[in-house]
């Protein structure tokens, strides 16, 4: 909350993120077969590149840009080798996409090699792409069973979920965020045309979040289907200490030393009944939250990022002990280690059977330890009343893989290397 | 099976010789039914000889299996006709086996096909559409009300569906890139509609269909493969997903029939999906590798 007004140190750790990024360009055009001709400068944010080599993936720390799509996919390779050159062929196309380029032409004969939505020169965009595996990858197939995160496993039912099979799951997970719809769908179409054998689409998703707010870049605060500020009490993903003790995996964890850099990652799918929503008195929605809907400060306190004052509130007189924000946050020194990484998108499609709008809250959250994290909360927020308008249908969990230096080195390389 | 269709391509190497030229015939036929819409043309002479008489030998296997479909369709109408239900609904997939493996030259008379091959699900009234008829309609109700009654007209329609097909067919010219790009839309018809299990959701006989467009693909190439030596590792390639596909369909088929579409494991389900993409992103390089456009 507080870090988030201390604007200044939040800029700095950006400009040495930017830094690292051309850092990571350079070495990618360094890369056998990568083009190096960029597209000529703009200032519309198509040009803005995120890196993709480092410590950690990208798209995680990363400040949320407008757009995001979610796809989990079936590995149809049925060999190590093969799941192999379906990991170098993924990471070689993102290392393109993120960074953009002029694709070789295409024999006219032949159907062209990529969409052509970005037109004849990819540009960036500000695309993270971040890979993810699921608890399926370490079933019988790949031999990879002894080295699976200790606590990834296929996500479980709470008792609000209603899930939907051809929306859960997965052997990855492919997380595109950028500054548009068109260039997530470019990137995806790529990957999809490339791994052809090798992978399949299992189910997909896309989010949005408004531009105007995410060019705040923090300072503002964006707003789910339900009308409430979401995000405002997230952990501070510029802070590299916190992200280092709640997000990615450290050595000291005692998980498989391959996971190390690398991150839980938890997709929920979590349709939300606006109809009934929007039907339901003011007061009774921000009970229910726990803050104040237009500000999104604390109930009974003015400003969002100020601290919701549970010591003084002891019995729920202002906050009530079932508000969404307590259960999931109750403050205390013993529910410190439970703090996690939302990332969460908006999506909508289409209506339901009985004619309501299906949206709600593309639900994302980041963590070094699964159970500590997300399942800690979720269980938490079992029976909160907020459940009577929140009904989650899908998603998965999955572990998003450590970061690679540069482009001699594949995604999921030190898993399928561990021994 | 490819030795079969090559003796068959030799049994009727005489028909192939008048089916060449029959450009008066097609204009004949032009002024009584819509014309095929076809967007590439492709003047015959400028194809090598080995092409050209591959292709007559692809039109001859095309022409073959639409006599064959007209027959099929023919027993099985008459079973409908005469009530017999379990012979109706053990011919029915069998039926359109022959009309599933030549699709994408069927697809140019949109307008028999739309009839003869329609689902419920492109009318906004689905079942109860009174256009609702063809194969699908005759399906519905064998299969899911297990009955004959009332379907006379909508299976003689049918029958003479299936010859008005078979008689368009012979009169009309088949582009060169329609017959090659037949081996790739077969295989597209798969990908889109086929691994989804939603053509034949009555009787659970998507298999046999399955099985239909990958004999019609392959038996394409076969019939080309001969022109793409110079490509041994694509076609090696080719062979080996038909093989993969080939493998586990015949899992799934025993004493002449195929199991239901839902007895499909999703592990099956997914060891198709490989093969059947990589064969789809392969074979949409065949035309190119014809140097045909
Ligand atoms: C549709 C479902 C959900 C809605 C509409 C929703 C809404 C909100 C809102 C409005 C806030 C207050 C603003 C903020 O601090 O971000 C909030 C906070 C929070 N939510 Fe949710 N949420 C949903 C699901 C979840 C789930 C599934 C979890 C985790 C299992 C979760 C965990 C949290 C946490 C940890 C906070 C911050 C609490 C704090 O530190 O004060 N939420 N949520």
């Amino acid at each position: 909350m507080t870090n988030r007004s201390r604007h200044l140190p939040g800029q700095i750790k950006l400009s040495r993120r930017h830094v690292l990024g051309v850092l990571g360009a350079t070495s990618f055009a360094g890369y056998a077969g990568a083009d190096d001709r960029t597209p000529s400068a703009g200032s519309d944010g198509t040009l803005e590149a995120q890196p993709f080599f480092g410590l950690h993936q990208s798209g995680i720390v990363t400040a949320q840009p407008a757009a995001a799509l979610y796809c989990a996919f079936d590995v149809l390779a049925e060999r190590p080798i093969e799941l192999e050159r379906l990991l170098r062929i993924v990471t070689e196309r993102l290392g393109f996409l993120t960074k953009g380029g002029e694709p070789p032409a295409t024999n006219p004969q032949l159907p062209p090699r990529g969409s052509g939505i970005l037109g004849p020169v990819v540009f960036p965009d500000n695309l993270t792409a971040t890979l993810s595996v699921g608890a399926s990858l370490f079933d019988y197939r790949f031999g990879l069973a002894t080295r699976r995160p200790l606590h990834l496993g296929a996500m479980e039912r709470f008792q609000n979920d209603a899930l939907d099979p051809s929306r859960c799951h997965g052997d990855l997970m492919l997380q595109l965020c950028s500054n548009t719809a068109e260039t997530n769908i470019h990137a995806l179409r790529d990957v999809i045309k490339n791994t052809a054998g090798l992978a399949a689409v299992r189910w997909k998703i896309e989010g949005f979040l408004p531009p105007h707010i995410v060019k705040t870049m923090g300072a503002d605060t964006v707003r789910n289907m339900l009308g409430f500020k979401d995000g405002t009490a997230n952990l501070d993903a510029r802070n590299a200490a916190l992200m280092d003790r709640y997000v990615w995996v450290g050595p000291e964890r005692g998980e498989p030393a391959w996971t190390v850099g690398g991150s839980y990652q938890v997709v929920r799918i979590i349709r939300t009944m606006v109809e009934r929503w929007d039907r339901t008195p003011l007061a009774e929605q921000e009970a229910i939250i726990g803050r104040h809907k237009g500000s999104g400060a604390p109930l009974g306190q003015t400003h969002d990022r100020e601290d919701p004052g549970y010591e003084a509130d002891p019995d729920g007189q202002r906050i009530s002990l079932a508000a969404h924000i307590r259960l999931a946050n109750p403050r205390l020194p013993e529910t410190r280690d439970n703090l996690i990484l939302r990332r969460s998108y908006n999506y909508s499609q289409g209506i339901s059977a009985s004619g309501q709008l299906d949206m709600g809250l593309l639900f994302v959250c980041y963590q070094a330890d699964l159970v500590a994290g997300f399942v800690t909360v979720q269980n938490r927020l079992s029976g909160e009343q907020l459940e009577e308008y929140i009904r989650p249908v899908g998603g998965g969990y999955f572990f998003a893989l450590p970061g690679i230096p540069d482009a001699g080195r594949y995604l999921g390389q030190s898993l399928l290397e561990a021994v | 099976m490819s030795a079969s269709w090559l003796s068959r391509t030799l049994i009727f190497a005489g028909l192939v010789a008048c089916l060449g030229s029959h450009a008066q015939i097609a204009a004949a036929a032009d002024s009584v039914a819509p014309l095929a819409k076809d967007t590439s043309s492709h003047p015959r002479g400028q194809l090598s000889p080995d092409l050209s008489a591959a292709l007559d030998a692809c039109r001859t296997y095309v022409v073959t299996q639409a006599d064959e479909f007209v027959r099929r369709t023919r027993a099985f109408v008459d079973a409908v006709k005469t009530g017999r239900l379990a012979e109706a609904k053990s011919l029915y997939a069998y039926a359109r086996q022959p009309y599933e493996r030549i699709e994408p030259v069927a697809a140019l008379f949109g307008d028999i096909v739309k009839r003869m091959d329609v689902r419920a699900d492109e009318f906004e009234l689905r079942e109860r559409d009174p256009a609702f008829i063809g194969f699908h309609r005759l399906e519905m109700s064998l299969f899911a009300e297990g009955t004959t009654a009332g379907l006379a007209e909508i299976a003689e329609r049918l029958a003479s569906d299936s010859t008005e097909l078979q008689q368009r067919i012979l009169a009309t010219p088949i582009s060169p890139t329609r017959m090659v790009g037949g081996a790739s839309a077969l295989i597209e018809s798969i990908a889109a509609t086929k691994i989804s299990g939603e053509e034949e959701r009555y009787s659970r006989t998507d298999l046999w269909d399955f099985q239909g467009n990958i004999e019609g693909s392959k038996a394409i190439f076969v019939l080309l493969r001969p022109l793409l030596e110079q490509d041994q590792e694509f076609v090696a390639r080719v062979d080996r997903n038909y093989r993969r596909v080939e493998d586990v369909l015949s899992r799934y088929r025993a004493a002449g029939d195929f199991a239901p579409y839902d007895r499909l494991t999703s592990r099956d389900r997914n060891a198709l999906k490989g093969p059947i993409t990589l064969l789809a992103e392969d074979l949409s390089t065949l035309r190119a590798r014809l140097n045909l456009d």
